[in-house]
């Protein structure tokens, strides 16, 4: 999902940077705010960042004979709340930008736009939804991980849709084409890091319930089950 | 949980490595990134587009699958740590059952 350094046009960069921006200042104010408010939960924070910079650096091979990488901002924003993740998902992109020239410093908006933003926000709105139509809470997790990560690439063929219509089809011919690049490398590896992240919240269960008990945004399911 | 999660990984695991073998199966498999097949999927569809704005700093190839193992490193090595600790603390709990804590 990382669209390459210079291929957005500069309209297109400024106008990503600047819907980004709000939710990163607010991602700053709320991760401040909850370092300074429960500083007993700094670790778990960390682990969740950890998370995310581990899961994106690994180029998993898929079904299809390409690679990709999980984007890992799921877990953060099951367990904070999709408003921190913005700011952890920033940290992990510049990272890969500066160091390992993978993304870029002109499309860092529309990237944090796509992994750090709408990706959090689906996975939270669909855990959320997922345990309102009380469906097992292991299985709520994984589709937000899994619906996440799939969020994340849809709408970087978005963006690439809008940069680069197609001459004849347009916008829409456009986006199916740049979605049908990601799709059957992303479908499975969703599918992957939708697994991972049901391994990690279980373990927070069994052994994390006292942070977990701490956090404002979590669902009360994840906590009133937890076996202490 | 502890057998749960066994398998989930097993099941993740087998997963990565099905892929790898169907997919490998495949003519002209490489394994490219999507990234770079979606850059490409650009230049088809507006092939006068420059790219206006290119890396301050490329790592050499080398290097840069230094930079990415440390990537890695860095976020499992802090997980890692995590998961570690709070294993530990439960042990150390449970050892010392009296502790009022």
């Amino acid at each position: 999902m990382h669209i390459t350094e210079g291929f957005l046009p500069p309209l297109h960069a400024a106008a990503w940077t600047a819907v980004s921006l709000p939710f990163v200042a607010v991602s700053v104010y709320r991760v401040n705010r909850l370092m300074r408010e429960k500083p007993e939960i700094k670790l778990l924070l960390a682990a969740s960042g950890a998370f995310a910079f581990v899961i994106s650096a690994l180029k998993l091979p898929s079904i299809t004979g390409s690679c990709s990488h999980a984007t890992g901002t799921g877990l953060g924003a099951i367990l904070f709340g999709p408003s921190v993740m913005a700011l952890l998902g920033t940290i992990v992109l510049a990272f890969q930008t500066l160091l390992l020239a993978h993304g870029g410093i002109t499309t860092l908006g529309a990237n944090v736009f796509s992994m750090a933003i709408v990706g959090p926000w689906v996975a939270y709105a669909v855990l959320r939804g997922a345990q309102g139509l009380r469906a097992p809470l292991a299985f709520s997790v994984f589709l937000a991980a899994m619906l996440g990560d799939w969020a994340t690439y849809l709408t970087t063929a978005g963006q690439l849709a809008l940069a680069f219509p197609d001459p004849t089809s347009g916008i829409a011919g456009s986006f199916l084409k740049f979605a049908s690049v990601f799709a059957p490398t992303q479908l499975p590896l969703a599918v992957i890091e939708g697994l991972l992240t049901v391994v990690i919240v279980n373990f927070l269960r069994e052994y994390s319930s006292e942070e977990l008990r701490n956090l404002r945004f979590l669902p009360k399911t994840l906590v009133s089950e937890a076996r202490l | 949980m502890k057998a749960r999660n066994s398998w989930l990984l097993a099941l993740a695991v087998a997963f990565i490595l099905a892929s790898v073998l169907v997919g490998s199966r495949r003519e002209g498999a490489e394994f490219a990134g999507t990234d770079g097949q979606a850059m490409a999927a650009v230049a088809t569809l507006n092939p006068d587009y420059q790219p206006w704005f290119d890396f301050i700093w490329e790592p050499p190839p080398e290097v840069a699958s230094g930079l990415f193992a440390l990537q890695a490193a860095l976020g499992a090595g802090v997980l890692g740590y995590y998961l570690g600790f709070k294993r530990g603390q439960r042990q150390g709990q449970r050892k010392r059952p009296d502790a009022g804590d």
